[in-house]
């Protein structure tokens, strides 16, 4: 055929069509050298970035154990459901919401603040959604695994404190990292990442580092619904290093048993070694529950636990020890007595001051508890004689009050290794506001500071801190709580990229105890006046232990602000024993219990006790012989 | 004679065409073994291959012209077959399109892919026969209706992809019969203003399933279409593609695309994502200007075509095959929406293997005869 015979261009027309068809042809080479020469690098990493997951293998958390061995915190392994990141961002979940708290028995109202925070904070892999999952909840998520497939089951271990309340503040608990603590620069440095598991409060999170381990990791390549396919590597975890406490849970046991068989269940009771500042015992009560913070977490009742324990008057959350500030009352009378004797406002020899049943100041009498004549410092300590101190006060002056807060470190942190502890409030704290206020510091003031009220309120354990060292010359230690950290081995060969090297035991990095300076003598004078408190008809005199003697004092600290309703005064007893070779330094608080010598003291006998029935079981039962 | 033709036969006979096509089919057979290593689709092909160069043969030898002379018959056959897919027990669904017919002994086949032959030459006999001089209204009318009995019954399965392979067809044969070109020019700027309102009053009256917007959505603005829903296929196709990179991701097939069933539909309709992770910009070039190749062959036997039915024959063909290429390897780059049109000679599936090498098969025999008159 010849298409030139024809009259309608055919020739032209074929080749049209060619052309057009090779112009079609080039726009696709054009877009496929677009797409693999221009842009081939990029789609190579979205690729990649698909298929591959890098899988945390969670280490397991270091356990908590007592000074002789005794486990107070451990990890065991549970099941978490957990919803992915990844098929949410484009389902509404929030339909389910009803059918996952349904079959998961979870609080829906937890279920969505869950959902906003995943939300919210695009970094989440994955999030719990409920914890310590039952053979139900598993089975309930796999019989639904293709209608909800953003739902897995992944095996965690999970923290455990078989103890319950004991030792709670002390211990402290974990939880999920907080979007809050996420901000902080040095928290993003060390990698943390949404939904990892810190410590909060206590030791769990003062050693959280060493506790806490290193995560080791699977690296996968999954496929397009996510189901894992081949593993690429696998670095294994480093467990972290089991912390061994200086807590003898006997002790602790007894001081929880005083605190909640006291009159008010409130208060605090703490046991050091004066000789290195081995904290024995550090009891507060009210306590509360951590499982409520791992475990009940997601259950409604878990959760009004938890709001309880928040919004409760009784402040179960606060560890009194270190963040309670009371009136010390007469237990400031020591810390006191030993600044009188070093700034030279009683001497040894002189050191007999006026009680006069009382003190006027322009025309308010401020009265003593009874009429001691002029006593001497011991038997000022013993009887704790009120007009001895309004009067000694005066003489130091608040410049000498204030000295003597310095030395014995009322003005700063005992240093303890927990966080969160409060700075006692002095005299020297208060100044510049109440001289601003009155135009200036009042004798009045003065003497009440004098019987530790009005602006004196410290912390239990700064006290305990201050009156340890009259036992052990004078030796002033930073109470700690760890004894030992235990060695963990290395991770893999030395010289691969994964490689984490051991890590060695350690143990309290204990600075020099601050010196407080006495003489012999100085040192002799406080002794007897605190052995007679106990020993000599004192205020104590109701704690006795033959063969043991204890040297303490007692506080009975009125408290204005709560008047209301009655508040009785908090009762204190700071103590340690034998007096004149003390192994152990014992402090008890009781709020709004009423007279020292009569509610702290014999809970602080209490510890002591056990403490004997341990070290000294001679003396416990040769005492019972005796009294039969 | 027959002695003379057989060796007039031989002489003539378009190897390079029918090389070309099996090259390219024996490629695709790499391919679907790439995309799915583990099923038999690959064999299947080989197997598919080897009945379509059976018939291609037996085409190739038949004189066209009488073919060409029973495609009336041809055609209410192939209407029949589509109007049999449409009946429940006969017609097999998939994929939620009722575009399958499983017969006995014959097995399971796609008419429409095939029904594509008999429209071209029932369009070749009309439009062949008529004489020179422009369309009359009244021809196109007829051509249309053509065209219309096949789509019609196509779009009640429905699959829109493969009706649309129809009407190409229709616009070669149209134009090289003389039509005007301002009706030309007329219908590309109707086109232009018609298709998009056609597609906004679909929207509208909701004639236009959700899916097919989302997928014309996707196109036109991919960087913020929903890369899990309705944006998968053709997010996942164009990774598929850009990670082969200049020459192929070689070895590595575990972590490959479709093995790890990122790509949807890797041995079908998206074997050229396949073929660019596995053979990169090299291979898929090589491939692009084989089809250019074998397009152009079919071109030069069209204007050697004895008469004129031939010729409209072989650029109906030509046409079809140039369509179904850009949308589909269009689709695969990521430029024109997800319809399922398969990739000619290339995507896994008996029919479509068989309906082209029948097609190819006119082509030949045409250029065979082109010195018999």
């Amino acid at each position: 055929m010849k298409l030139n015979d024809q009259a309608q261009n055919l020739g032209i027309r074929v080749g049209t069509i060619q052309v057009i068809a090779f112009v079609l042809l080039a726009i696709l080479g054009v877009r496929l050298y677009y797409l693999q020469v221009v842009k081939g690098e990029y789609y190579s990493d979205k690729a990649e970035n698909q298929r591959i997951r890098m899988i945390p293998i969670p280490a397991p958390r270091g356990a908590i154990f007592d000074r002789n061995g005794k486990l107070l915190v451990d990890s065991r392994p549970t099941y978490n459901v957990t919803l992915s990141n990844e098929p949410i961002k484009k389902i509404d979940v929030t339909d389910r919401l009803e059918d996952y708290s349904r079959g998961l028995n979870v609080d829906r109202q937890y279920l969505i603040e869950r959902i906003n925070l995943i939300k919210k904070q695009p970094g989440f892999e994955t999030m719990v959604l409920k914890e310590n999952a039952s053979i139900q909840d598993i089975s309930w998520v796999e019989a639904h695994a293709l209608e909800y497939s953003e739902l897995r089951v992944e095996l965690q271990p999970q923290r455990f404190y078989p103890l319950g309340k004991t030792l709670a503040h002390v211990l402290g608990y974990v939880g999920e990292i907080s979007p809050k603590q996420l901000e902080k620069p040095e928290v993003i440095e060390k990698g943390f990442r949404p939904g990892d598991i810190i410590g909060k409060g206590g030791l769990e999170q003062q050693y959280d580092e060493h506790l806490r381990g290193k995560p080791g990791y699977r690296k996968v390549i999954v496929d397009s619904r996510g189901r894992v396919q081949s593993e690429i590597e696998t670095v294994e975890p480093q467990a972290g290093q089991d912390l061994v406490s200086t807590i003898d849970l006997d002790l602790q046991l007894t001081a929880e048993e005083q605190l909640e068989n006291s009159t008010t269940k409130r208060g605090t009771i703490m046991a050091i070694d004066p000789n290195n500042g081995e904290v024995l015992a550090m009891a507060s009560a009210p306590s509360f529950d951590p499982n409520a913070f791992v475990t009940r977490i997601a259950t409604p009742e878990g959760r009004r636990e938890i709001a309880n324990y928040y919004t409760n008057e009784e402040r179960p959350l606060l560890n009194r020890a270190i963040q309670g500030r009371y009136h010390p009352g007469s237990t400031w009378k020591i810390p006191e007595s030993i600044g009188a004797l070093q700034q030279g406002a009683i001497t040894v020899a002189h050191s007999n001051v006026a009680c006069g049943g009382g003190i006027t100041i322009g025309n308010k009498f401020t009265r003593c508890m009874g009429s001691h004549g002029s006593p001497p410092l011991s038997y000022a300590i013993t009887k704790s004689c009120d007009g001895y101190y309004y009067r000694l006060a005066l003489k130091m002056k608040i410049e000498g009050l204030i000295e003597m807060i310095e030395t014995f470190d009322f003005d700063k942190r005992s240093g303890i290794d927990l966080p969160n502890e409060k700075i006692s409030q002095t005299p020297k704290s208060w100044m510049p506001s109440v001289v601003k206020r009155e135009g200036k510091w009042s004798d009045i003031r003065t003497v009440y500071a004098s019987i530790g009220q009005d602006t004196v309120v410290v912390t239990p354990i700064s006290m305990l801190r201050a009156v340890a060292p009259v036992g052990v010359a004078g030796r002033m230690f930073v109470p700690h709580l760890l004894k030992e950290f235990k060695a963990i081995g290395a991770v893999g060969e030395e010289g691969d990229p994964n490689y984490v090297p051991a890590k060695p035991s350690f143990g309290f990095d204990r600075p020099e105890p601050k010196i407080i300076e006495m003489t012999p003598e100085q040192n002799k004078i406080m002794l007897d006046g605190m052995w007679g408190v106990v020993n000599g008809g004192g205020t104590g005199a109701g704690i006795k232990i033959n063969g043991f003697d204890i040297a303490g004092k007692t506080g009975t600290a009125q408290n204005s602000s709560l008047n209301s309703g009655g508040a009785q005064d908090h009762s204190w007893f700071v103590s340690f024993a034998p007096a004149y070779k003390p192994e152990i330094a014992v402090i008890g608080l009781i709020e709004n219990s009423g007279f020292g010598g009569r509610h702290a003291a014999p809970a602080v006998k209490a510890v002591y006790e056990t403490y004997l029935a341990k070290h000294h079981p001679n003396l416990l039962n040769g005492q019972q012989i005796a009294k039969k | 004679m027959a002695a003379i033709i057989e060796k007039r036969n031989l002489r003539d006979f378009d190897w390079l065409t029918a090389f070309l096509a099996v090259a390219i089919v024996c490629f695709g057979v790499w391919q679907i073994y790439n995309a799915q290593p583990t099923e038999t689709y690959w064999s299947k092909q080989i197997v598919g291959l080897g009945i379509a160069l059976i018939a291609f043969a037996v085409i190739a030898i038949i004189d066209y012209r009488r073919v060409i002379d029973a495609a009336p018959v041809f055609y209410i056959f192939g209407l029949i077959l589509l109007a049999l897919v449409l009946v429940p027990g006969l017609g097999v669904k998939v994929n939620g399109q009722q575009a399958w017919l499983k017969l006995p002994i014959i097995g399971q086949f796609q008419p429409s892919e095939f029904v594509k032959i008999p429209t071209v030459l029932l369009l070749a006999k009309y439009f062949g026969a008529r004489k020179a001089g422009t369309l009359t209204f009244k021809e196109i009318l007829v051509g249309a209706g053509i065209l219309a009995a096949p789509v019609g019954l196509i779009m009640f399965e429905p699959d829109a992809g493969q009706a649309m392979t129809y009407f190409p067809l229709l616009a070669v044969v149209l134009f090289l019969s003389a039509v005007k070109v301002r009706y030309i020019a007329l219908t590309i700027v109707a086109g232009l203003i018609f298709v998009p309102l056609a597609f906004w009053v679909g929207v509208q009256t909701g004639n236009i399933k959700k899916y097919q917007i989302e997928r014309v959505n996707v196109i036109l603005d991919p960087e913020s279409a929903d890369p899990r829903g309705f944006g998968y296929h053709t997010v996942q196709s164009m990774i598929t593609v850009g990670k082969g990179g200049l020459s192929g991701i070689k070895g590595d097939t575990e972590t490959s695309q479709s093995a790890l069933k990122f790509l949807p539909e890797p041995h079908t309709d998206f074997i050229f994502a396949v073929t660019a992770e596995n053979t990169g910009f090299i291979g898929c070039i090589s491939l692009l200007l084989a089809y250019a190749l074998l397009l152009s062959r079919l071109v030069a036997g069209a204007r050697q075509a004895p008469d004129r039915a031939g010729m409209l024959v072989i650029m109906a063909i030509v046409g079809g095959l140039t369509f179904q290429i850009f949308m589909n390897v269009g689709m695969v780059l990521g430029f024109l929406p997800v319809i399922g049109v398969p990739l000619p000679l290339m995507s896994a599936g008996l029919s479509a293997v068989l309906s082209t090498f029948i097609a190819i098969g006119f082509v030949i025999s045409i250029k065979m005869r082109r010195f018999v008159n």
